[in-house]
This record gives C-alpha cells, sequence and structure tokens, in this order.
C-alpha cells in the first residue's frame, strides 16, 4: 500500500461535565471546534471538508440532529457527512476524516461533534432501544446488564474478581485526577468502589462511567499540506473496525459465534491497524494506549485484545502488579479514560485525541514519558461495532 | 472527489418499492445485498469493507446499523455508516476505495414505512424550539420551497405539471410490476402550493452497490463497469430562516467539485442521462438549474419543449424518480444507482442506448439541504 500520510493538526475537548446548562448542543460543538481551530492555527476557509460524530440522535431530543451542527462547525455549503457506529462514533469520525484525506480527494478535514448524555433523562432508556424489538429488547437489555453478564463470563473464564475490577476503577481516577478535561476526577479507593452499590452484578456504581455533557473536535490534514505549511503533526499509520454479531444470544451457550468474554472482533481491528502500521510486537512496540472502556472489567479484554498481554486472562495480574498505570510498562488510559468520562458521540474520538497528545508531547501532567507510538480504540453498538487505529510522532 | 486511485460501479440492485409484510426489513437487506453481488459477479468473501446509511429515525431504532450489520455481511468486516443521507453512504464508500486500502466496498441504503407517521418522524429533527411547533416535517419544507419559487417565477407551477407528467410516464415504462404500498400515507394531506401527486406517498425501497478500485476491476475483467468520473456534496445551512429556498448554493458547490473531477465545464452538453432528487417536481427544475444543465430562464420553454424526456436531448429521470416510487430515506443513493445501471448498460426497461456518460443528483433534509453530484462514465480513461 501506498497511500501518503495523514495527520493530526488539531485537537478540541470542551469541559465535559454532567450537565452543560450553559450551552446549547450546537454551542457544545461550537466549543470543541473553535478549540481545534485554535489549536491548529488554521481559519475556516482552510477547511475544505466536516465529518460530523453524533451517536443515537434520542441521547439529544433531536432527529438527524447532525444538521443543526452544520453551522457551528463552520461546514455550509461544503461536504458534510455524520457518522454514527454507536460508541464507536468518534473513532469511526476520525477514520472517515483520514479517508477523506487519504483518498487525495481533500488536504484539510474537520471531524466535530458533541453529546448531552448527562442531560438525556437515563441513557439506558434510550440504550434500550439498539436492541432487536421482538426478541431481545423486552428482557429488558442494557448496556450495563449487557456488560455484566461480559463480566460474570470473564470472572468465570479467567479468574477476575470484584476487587480486580476496583483496581481498574482506582487507576483511572488517579490519571483523570491529571487531566482537567476529565470528567470524574476525584481519587477513591478499592473499598469506595466495592462499597458502592450494585448496578447489575457485579457491575457496582464506581464501575461505571459517567453521563458526560461535552464536545470534541479534531482537524487532519495531509501530509503535503501539512509540510507545505510548516504545521506540526503526529500521524495515523494505522486504522481498522472490525464487526461482530448483534445477536447476545449468539455470544453464549452451544453454537455461539463469539465468546462474551472477549472481545474477538476487537482483536482483528487490532491487527488490521497493526498489520497497516507494522506493528508486530504491541508489547514493545505500544508506548501508550486509550482503550474505550466504559465499565472496568472491560478494560481488561480491551488490553488482551490490543495484544497488550501474552494470553486472555493474563492483564489481571499484570493491572495487580501496576503495569499499565503511568510509570508502569505500557500505560493505558493515562486520560482516566471512558470510565471517567463519556459523552458518547465523541468518547472514542477524544481516545484518539488523548493518544494523539501523548505522542506529540503535550499532555501535561498525564504525559507517559517519551511516548512515540499510541494506540486507541472505540466500541459501539451492543459490543459489536469496534474501531482502531494507531497514532505515531 | 478526485482521489488517488480510479473507482467504478460493478453491481447494482434495485428496489424501489418493496411490499410491506411479506419480509422482514433484515431479509430484505439480506437479498439486497446477495442482488447486488450477484449482479456484481462476485461473493461476499469479494468484499473487505461495507458503508451503510442507517437511520435511526426511520428504522425505529437507535444505532441501527447494528441490526443491519449481519444480513449484509458485515459480521467480521469494516463497516461504517452514515445516518445523514444514502448519498453520503455512496460519498465514504467512494472514498474508502480511492484510497488503495479496499479494493471493494458494499453500499446500501433503505426506507421503512413502519413508523406509525413518518411526518412526526421528520418533525422530531426540527430544532425543538424554533421550528418544531410549526409544525414543520419535510413535505411541508418541500412546498415552503415551491411557494417560494412560484413566488419568484410565476411560470415554474406550469413548468412543474410538466415535470411532474414525464416523471410518472417514465415510471411506467420503468418498473412496471413494482408495488405502490401506500401504507401510512395521508393523500389527502398536500401542502400549498403542492397539488396531488405531486409528492408520491411513501413506500418501503432499498439498494445496493457495489464499488471497486481499478487494479480489482482489471484483474477481474469486469465489463458493464460505470466509472466514477467525479464526485461532490455539500450541505446548505441548518435553519430555512437563514435560507433563500430559491437558490441552492450547496448544490452549486457540489456540482463543482464533481466537474472538476471529471474535467466537464460545459454541463449542459456533457451528459447522455440524468436522475436528480424529485421529491416535488419543483426539486428537479431547482435541480436542472443547480446542475447547469438548463437555467431558471429556460425551464418554461425547455421543459415544455420536452428536453428531458424520454425522447429529449437530455432524458432525466428514466427511472420515474421519486415522483413514482418514493422510498423517502433512500432515493437520493436510487438516483446515484440509476445513473450507473444507465452507464452500465444495465438498467432494463428504461435503458437509453448509447449512454457513455450520465450525472446523478441526489438531495435530503429540508428543503434539499444536504446536495450531492455524482458523474459517471463508460470509458476507462487512463486505464493502466
Amino acid at each position: 500500500m501506498n497511500t501518503p500520510r495523514v495527520g493530526i493538526i488539531g485537537i478540541g475537548q470542551s469541559a465535559f461535565q454532567r450537565r452543560r446548562e450553559d450551552a446549547n448542543y450546537p454551542d457544545l460543538v461550537r466549543e470543541a471546534t473553535s478549540l481545534a481551530m485554535q489549536d491548529c492555527g488554521l481559519s475556516f476557509e482552510q477547511i475544505e471538508a466536516v465529518v460530523y460524530s453524533l451517536s443515537p440522535d434520542a441521547m439529544v431530543g433531536i432527529g438527524n440532529a447532525e444538521r443543526l451542527g452544520v453551522d457551528a462547525v463552520g461546514a455550509k455549503n461544503k461536504p458534510f457527512l455524520r457518522i454514527n457506529t454507536g460508541g464507536a462514533t468518534g473513532i469511526s469520525s476520525v477514520a472517515a476524516a483520514y479517508y477523506h484525506i487519504a483518498s487525495g480527494a481533500y488536504d484539510v478535514v474537520l471531524t466535530a461533534g458533541a453529546d448531552k448524555v448527562g442531560e438525556c433523562g437515563d441513557s439506558q432508556t434510550v440504550l434500550n432501544k439498539i436492541w432487536d424489538p421482538t426478541y431481545e429488547r423486552q428482557l429488558p437489555l442494557g448496556t450495563i446488564n449487557m456488560l455484566a453478564m461480559s463480566a460474570v463470563r470473564y470472572a468465570h473464564k479467567y479468574g477476575m474478581d470484584e476487587e480486580d475490577m476496583a483496581r481498574v476503577v482506582v487507576k483511572n481516577r488517579i490519571h483523570a485526577s491529571r487531566n482537567p478535561h476529565a470528567h470524574l476526577r476525584k481519587v477513591i479507593t478499592i473499598e469506595d468502589v466495592i462499597a458502592s452499590r450494585y448496578i447489575s452484578w457485579p457491575i457496582k456504581l464506581m464501575d461505571c462511567c459517567p453521563q458526560s455533557s461535552g464536545g470534541g473536535a479534531m482537524v487532519l490534514a495531509s501530509e503535503k499540506y501539512i509540510k507545505e505549511n510548516n504545521l506540526d503533526a503526529v500521524w495515523i499509520t494505522g486504522l481498522g473496525h472490525c464487526a461482530e454479531t448483534y445477536w447476545m444470544g449468539d455470544r453464549m451457550g452451544r453454537g455461539q459465534s463469539a465468546d462474551h468474554a472477549d472481545a474477538h472482533a476487537l482483536a482483528q481491528s487490532f491487527q488490521r491497524s497493526y498489520r497497516m502500521a507494522g506493528i508486530t510486537d504491541p508489547q514493545k512496540q505500544v508506548d501508550v494506549a486509550e482503550l474505550y472502556a466504559p465499565f472496568s472489567s472491560t478494560e481488561f479484554h480491551s488490553i488482551e485484545a490490543a495484544g497488550l498481554a501474552n494470553e486472555m486472562g493474563e492483564s489481571i495480574a499484570r493491572m495487580r502488579d501496576g503495569e499499565y498505570e503511568i510509570g508502569g510498562r505500557i500505560p493505558v488510559n493515562p486520560s482516566g479514560g471512558t470510565l471517567c468520562t463519556n459523552a458518547i458521540a465523541v468518547t472514542a474520538m477524544m481516545r484518539v485525541a488523548e493518544v494523539a497528545l501523548q505522542v506529540w508531547g503535550r499532555a501535561g501532567d498525564r504525559q507517559v514519558p517519551g511516548a512515540k507510538l499510541g494506540i486507541a480504540s472505540g466500541n459501539g453498538g451492543d459490543h459489536q461495532l469496534f474501531g482502531t487505529m494507531v497514532v505515531e510522532a | 472527489m478526485s482521489g488517488h486511485n480510479r473507482v467504478g460501479v460493478i453491481g447494482v440492485s434495485i428496489q424501489p418499492s418493496i411490499e410491506t409484510g411479506k419480509r422482514s426489513l433484515e431479509e430484505i437487506l439480506f437479498d439486497l445485498t446477495k442482488e447486488g453481488l450477484k449482479d456484481a459477479g462476485i461473493g461476499i468473501e469479494a468484499i473487505d469493507g461495507i458503508v451503510v446509511a442507517a437511520n435511526d429515525q426511520y428504522d425505529g431504532r437507535a444505532i441501527s446499523v447494528m441490526m443491519a450489520s449481519g444480513p449484509v455481511g458485515g459480521v467480521g468486516r469494516d463497516i461504517l455508516s452514515t445516518p445523514s443521507a444514502s448519498e453520503h453512504a455512496f460519498v465514504l464508500g467512494a472514498l474508502r476505495v480511492a484510497t488503495g486500502q479496499f479494493p471493494t466496498q458494499l453500499v446500501m441504503a433503505w426506507s421503512p414505512t413502519e413508523a406509525s407517521s413518518l411526518a412526526e418522524v421528520q418533525r422530531l429533527a426540527t430544532d425543538p424550539y424554533y421550528t418544531r411547533r410549526l409544525p414543520m416535517d419535510e413535505n411541508a419544507s418541500h412546498a415552503l420551497q415551491a411557494g417560494a419559487l412560484e413566488h419568484a417565477i410565476p411560470s415554474v407551477a406550469d413548468s412543474a405539471q410538466a415535470v411532474l407528467r414525464k416523471n410518472l410516464r417514465h415510471g411506467a415504462v420503468a418498473y412496471p410490476h413494482a408495488k405502490t404500498d401506500t401504507v401510512g400515507a395521508d393523500r389527502s394531506r398536500f401542502p400549498w402550493p403542492l397539488r396531488e401527486h405531486m409528492i408520491a406517498p411513501p413506500v418501503t425501497g432499498g439498494v445496493a452497490m457495489i464499488l471497486a478500485s481499478e487494479d480489482f476491476i482489471l484483474e477481474h475483467g469486469f465489463e458493464d463497469v460505470a466509472w466514477i468520473e467525479g464526485t461532490g456534496w455539500a450541505t446548505e445551512p441548518s435553519f430555512l430562516g437563514d435560507r433563500d429556498l430559491t437558490q441552492l448554493p450547496g448544490l452549486k458547490a457540489a456540482a463543482k467539485q464533481a466537474y472538476h473531477g471529471a474535467g466537464i465545464s460545459d454541463p449542459a452538453n456533457a451528459f447522455d442521462v440524468g436522475e436528480v432528487a424529485d421529491q416535488t417536481p419543483y426539486q428537479e427544475l431547482l435541480a436542472y438549474d443547480g446542475l447547469g444543465l438548463c437555467d431558471r430562464e429556460s425551464w418554461s420553454e425547455r421543459v415544455a419543449a420536452g428536453e428531458f424526456s424520454a425522447q429529449g436531448r437530455l432524458p432525466v429521470n428514466l427511472s420515474g424518480g421519486s415522483l413514482t416510487h418514493n422510498p423517502i430515506f433512500c432515493t437520493g443513493l436510487i438516483r446515484i444507482a440509476e445513473v450507473a445501471n444507465q452507464v452500465r448498460g444495465r438498467a432494463g426497461a428504461h435503458q437509453k442506448t448509447g449512454v457513455a456518460r450520465g450525472v446523478a443528483h441526489a438531495a435530503s433534509g429540508f428543503a434539499m439541504q444536504y446536495n450531492t453530484v455524482a458523474v459517471f462514465g463508460r470509458d476507462q480513461r487512463g486505464a493502466k
């Protein structure tokens, strides 16, 4: 493959909070867009196309809400389209912006979006509607009990316990305390997590991500444009997506096409990204990872799908040894990750943005020293749609 | 759009009107996929990327690409969704192939009619503070656009009637056996100044396209390829109040991009066939103008002279357009697929002989907010 490189030249993250009553939905998109534009130093005239990042419309209470965001992202009379792959939407939008440039059609593309999950009433009521209305919606499934079943299965297969889950939360909260953009920044203890109430066994309140409101934006450009304009950039060197079955029942019991404990499609997606980036030994080559894990238990199988452990289940012991902390061998979610901030439409975009900041050396107090190669992931649907990316300095 | 690698259309399946109640949506999508692959003469194993346009509101689900992923072969594959418009799936699919990273893409869109009120579905897409209470739906926005045109150009009503008669004539030839299941349609409501038949009742429909890289096409010796010569797309502003509804600068911007890619400087004389947005016949007239096929001062004369009818100089909407069959959300991708088939020589009953180049235009949203233009050619210019 001989595709010219695509670089990240600007990043904008709004304040992520429980509620953003100071800003309506287009205002939030604009806030993030303005920050990304300031970061890259370009004007809107230089943006040639826009990819809009928005997951379920019902979360903001407006159908095709991207139409209301057109002016906020400066897209009037420009190429504009929207992506929705559920929780993976943000990384899928970065990928779509990448394809605009890698195709040779455009040199500078903005991707932006926002969400008001914290103000939608109850996100689980919305997310119940992702399942088939006849067979699985009525159980009733939500994303929490859906992944609680995965946690039970993972614990059964690999020996994870609730203290192991709590350890992930404690690590990510410490990381988030260093990240001024994070929603949950209070440092907590394993005892705090264990003492929090069950939401869906074995997942407790503090094992869950928050419902966040906020926006995110990134500006991507071609290598030619970056060099001609002497811009600073980090590079997307690998990307891919992979989907697994829609049906929860197909991941359980006899005849299963996937095991609900694992994240085999995420692993396939990482393999695609690694192949493209020339990564053959992720444990040696990856310096930092931002992996989409909205519940503590899912960080384990995400680490394993990314090849940052030798085998399934091994990440539990490595987590105990502190290998995935800042200062550890391969820090995972130094931003605090999805567990500490989840404005769904842009959560997976922020995974890419945070890794970009890391390899750029611009991650502030959460900087992983010497990070030059990072990986990011996004999970969407009922743990079904996965996107992955490799970003290098 | 003018990318690094040439992209062609090698397979198409168009179902502009599907009888409801016979198959589930999943079965419809599975059948569309199979038929698109069969038309291309390849199996699903040759598809390594998929872009669908899955719209949650029309499908009555959140993240409806989830449901679609299985029936279209998405499991184990790289699949994305563009819920903004069906035609945006084509755009993104073409971009992905043009990168050289994907030899093929399956591109799909569909539009069911199971919602209890499509008008309510559309009304939820309005701004909740300013326009939702009007109440506004897409038909009302199209009527506002028609009204603005009638005010600006009094003779436009006659031209619109002529376009309507033309497309219904074309549709009777193109799809004589297609069902027009009008479940949920209220034929008594035609917002002024629209008259009966000026918006076809909604029907269930779907469309699949197989895109491939030049290398893949040459390696496998495909014939009947529609090469993408140029693509452009653009959006109008969000608020209707910020727009002059008689003008479509977004369409002109999209056409400029597409024509630049295709090297077209005289669009009025560049094409053998066209398929354009026609949710109302007024939209088709605006498309003539925005695409540079016929300026608005000449609508009356040239439409009356039959220039855009089957026997005319530039037949437009030989398929009958969405004035004949109106699967609302996927009408845009159908316009694109129809032109691809004309160029491939596979348009069936409505095939025009000797089509070498065609133009497709798609519009979506309130009063044509999104506009997409695609130019297809038969010639493999500059092939390796």
